[in-house]
């Protein structure tokens, strides 16, 4: 492509997303390394990864992986394969295409990913992590950890905490079983080090977006974001988010917007449909919509040093990975949504309804009335599904997403 | 009788309850603990989901809301839910469950809504997960006296723990009867009287369970089948089927129905309304409102109760919170074997994970074991009878069963 040509596209891209690229083509080699020496673990998105890393476990992340099978476009196909050994195409699409691939990794992106040793699954995004890993290891023979956070709605109490506290013990007895390995509170320390500042890169370029026009569109985040989800705790990210923020900054003062021509800025909620990210955003880019900000990605913010803070390390483990938000309830969610509005200066919300994902959108249609009454901007509610594009309608969602465009206009 | 004929008589019982003055607390969850809201001098109702209501939940859920959350948000909007002082929602069970109750909080204000978080831990080693369900369930209680100004009394507590210990002894003993022989109480029988006790558990309905209970241990001693029956329910109580005595299989297929939270007397239902097959095909089922509520264990009334009831509710069968796949999987293997299975009827509520994600397994399970399956997708309107009859009569037909 010629450069008068990119120049001529109504979004800009990211020049780091050559380091991303580089990052997650070396996560993708250490997860395959880790695995042929017996260390590896599947982890969910929202599980303390700092632990596992630092006790020398390699992660792997299926729910990323679901994301690379839907921007594939082969969504259909791979659920397909857990379909035909009975799961139903009502179960969430990022489960099927895990057991999918388990099932056939030749015929699976990447041959699937690497082999595990362990399932580790914490149910502060959803309680299908559980029944989905429980699947996986009936076909792998890994066995499950499950790291439990009961849903908290009124601030954590000293028995929530006791008790998810002594699962984190048990998570360093059952890693220490597993892999012969050890925790040593200077790895802890170092690991957690590295994992705060990550976040505090991200949160930074995620605060500039704030800015008009917005130096991330949506899609940016959501590719961006893939380092901080899956290797928080390790060097090798710490690079990437310096220099994303150092393009992003850059972008701030020179006043160029991710978007050519930023006139309406819009807030996202809930995963994305990962197999029309670009098409969905860059086409609404044409149009001037921009998404300065999403209830998704904002949600790795957790710090786990806080300076001037206490010293216990699993006291904030505790404490950040028992209130993610998915696990504080639709009050928590509606909070966030009016904050951000209000926060990055938004026109309306564009909520997306996963059928697989019921934590994150069972709670759409009445917190849409809630957020616009409080904030006074108009929201949308689409519907489709983030992986399995069967069930994605574009025609249904190109005209509930111009009805709500047309009040701006 | 017909489903809709046991459910009205079931609502009546309820009604006639609420005009006498009691004050129902209904809930959901099959695991709830149902001596603490007795011991506030309140009576716990079982919420079921109901056929022929009005649709009303589009304006707050999705369609892929599971369809039983539906039912029950559907008879909210449609003001057909029993009148009822406050309703008592799990959480940490399932997404669905979990956020339909932030939904009805805000939908319907003035509902006084209470909430249970359970704790969801595989083999833990230690004593957390009783310790924190101990807590929540004093929490509760907590909650229940200052809204409602009924305090924890420990001789209504006494009094629930030895109601619901004998309805558990005797419903165990004849869900262990029936797997000897089918015929001597019908399913439909059965689910009606463990659903009646759920649905208001009064000395009363706990009396007609005792009195039939006795009858047929009565028939079964006649017949010598006593120690056999003993032993199917030590195994049931102790999630171990290598000590079950040999017995003789009964004519006929026999065929287990496995599932969540689906109504055993729907299933009964379902199966007698299909031509020349009765329900005593059916010889146990594993369902949430019919065997996960009858086993959980009693309670030891000189313990400590909120921890005796952390206790039960922890240690209640089969339920995919407290015990992994694999666990569940090897006992099912065991129990068909054990028990002479012949055939799987897995039942499965649309959108509900917890069926959904299990069934493969379950399949995977019975081929091992040699026996045959069927799928039956349902819901509460039992919207797909007619279909689902043909269905299990073919699977029938196909596996030699009729």
């Amino acid at each position: 492509m010629t450069e008068k040509k990119k120049e001529e596209k109504v979004y800009r891209q990211l020049e780091s997303n050559k380091l991303l690229q580089q990052i997650m083509f070396q996560y993708m080699l250490e997860g395959h390394q880790a695995s042929e020496e017996n260390r590896l673990a599947w982890v969910t998105s929202g599980f303390p990864v700092e632990i596992p890393v630092a006790m020398g476990v390699g992660v792997s992340y299926p729910e990323q992986y679901g994301a690379v099978v839907g921007s594939q476009k082969v969504g259909p196909e791979v659920c397909g394969y857990a379909e035909e050994i009975g799961y139903s195409q009502e179960l969430c699409s990022y489960a099927r295409a895990s057991i999918g691939s388990v099932e056939k990794p030749d015929q699976s992106p990447m041959d699937g990913l690497p082999t595990p040793q362990a399932l580790l699954a914490g149910n502060n995004i959803c309680g299908t992590v559980l029944r989905w890993y429980d699947a996986v290891s009936e076909q792998t023979g890994a066995p499950v950890f499950l790291f439990d956070t009961p849903p908290i709605t009124d601030g954590q109490p000293d028995h929530h905490k006791e008790y998810v506290r002594n699962g984190l013990d048990r998570l360093v007895d059952f890693l220490g079983t597993t892999f012969n390995t050890t925790l040593t509170d200077e790895r802890m320390h170092e690991v957690a080090d590295l994992s705060s500042k990550a976040l505090e890169l991200w949160n930074k370029s995620l605060t500039a977006c704030k800015t008009s026009p917005t130096p991330l569109n949506c899609a940016d985040r959501f590719l961006a974001m893939a380092p901080v989800v899956s290797m928080r705790g390790t060097e090798l990210i710490i690079d990437f988010y310096e220099t994303l923020l150092d393009e992003v900054e850059m972008r701030v003062k020179e006043g160029l917007g991710a978007i050519r021509d930023e006139k309406i800025r819009l807030l996202w909620d809930n995963i994305p449909p990962w197999h029309s990210i670009f098409r969905f955003f860059n086409g609404l880019a044409k149009r001037g919509v921009a998404f300065p900000a999403d209830t998704y990605t904002h949600a790795w913010s957790g710090k786990l040093k806080i300076e001037g803070e206490g010293d216990d390390l699993f006291d904030s483990v505790v404490s950040i990975y028992s209130n993610v938000y998915l696990n504080k309830g639709l009050e928590a969610k509606i909070d966030k949504m009016c904050e951000l509005i209000d926060d990055y200066n938004l026109d309306g919300f564009v909520m997306f309804s996963v059928r697989s994902c019921k934590r994150y959108s069972l709670g759409q249609l009445v917190s849409k009335e809630i957020v616009s009454e409080r904030t006074g901007v108009p929201g949308v509610v689409i519907e489709g599904d983030m992986v399995d594009s069967r069930v994605y309608n574009e025609a249904q969602i190109q005209t509930r997403v111009d009805a709500l465009l047309e009040m701006f206009m | 009788m017909s489903y809709e004929g046991v459910l009205e008589q079931s609502g009546l019982g309820l009604q006639e309850l609420v005009k006498a003055g009691e004050e129902i607390i209904g809930y959901i969850y099959p695991h709830a603990p149902l001596e603490l809201i007795l011991a506030h001098g309140l009576t716990p109702s079982l919420m079921r989901a109901i056929p022929g209501v009005s649709s009303g939940f589009e304006e707050s859920l999705q369609t892929f809301a599971c369809s039983y959350i539906r039912n029950l948000y559907n008879q909210r909007t449609n003001d057909q839910l029993p009148q009822i002082t406050g309703l008592l929602f799990p959480s940490n069970t399932c997404d669905s469950l979990q956020n339909l109750t932030d939904i009805w909080k805000i939908r319907f204000p003035d509902d006084r809504i209470y909430r249970l978080t359970y704790p969801v831990t595989r083999y833990a080693d230690d004593d957390s997960t009783r310790i924190y369900l101990t807590k929540e369930l004093e929490i509760l209680s907590k909650m229940i006296e200052s809204t409602l100004n009924r305090p924890f009394m420990m001789d209504n507590y006494e009094r629930a723990v030895s109601i619901i210990r004998e309805f558990r002894h005797d419903a165990q003993f004849l869900y262990s009867a029936r797997v000897v022989d089918p015929e001597v109480l019908s399913y439909t029988e059965l689910s009606r009287l463990v659903r009646s006790f759920l649905t208001a558990p009064l000395v009363s309905v706990a009396s007609e369970i005792h009195r039939v209970s006795s009858l047929v241990k009565e028939k079964m001693k006649s017949k010598g089948l006593l120690n056999i029956i003993n032993s199917i329910m030590s195994g049931f109580q102790e999630k171990d089927f290598s000590k079950v005595k040999p017995f003789k299989r009964s004519p006929g297929p026999r065929i287990l129905a496995v599932g969540g939270m689906v109504e055993p007397q729907a299933i009964a239902t379902i199966i007698n309304g299909i031509n020349g097959v009765s329900d005593s095909i059916i010889v146990s089922d594993l369902l949430s409102f019919g065997f996960k509520s009858v086993f959980a264990p009693p309670l030891d009334k000189n313990g400590e109760p909120f921890e005796e009831m952390a206790k039960s509710i922890l240690a209640a069968p089969g339920e995919p919170t407290q015990e992994g796949l694999q666990y569940r999987m090897r006992s099912l293997k065991d129990l068909v074997k054990a028990l002479h299975i012949d055939g799987l009827l897995i039942c499965e509520q649309s959108f509900c994970d917890p069926d959904q994600f299990e069934a493969p397994s379950i399949e995977k399970v019975a081929s091992e074991a040699g026996i045959r399956t069927v799928r039956i997708p349902i819901d509460p309107e039992l919207s797909d009878r007619a279909r689902i009859e043909v269905k299990i009569q073919t699977f029938l037909e196909s596996a030699g069963y009729t």
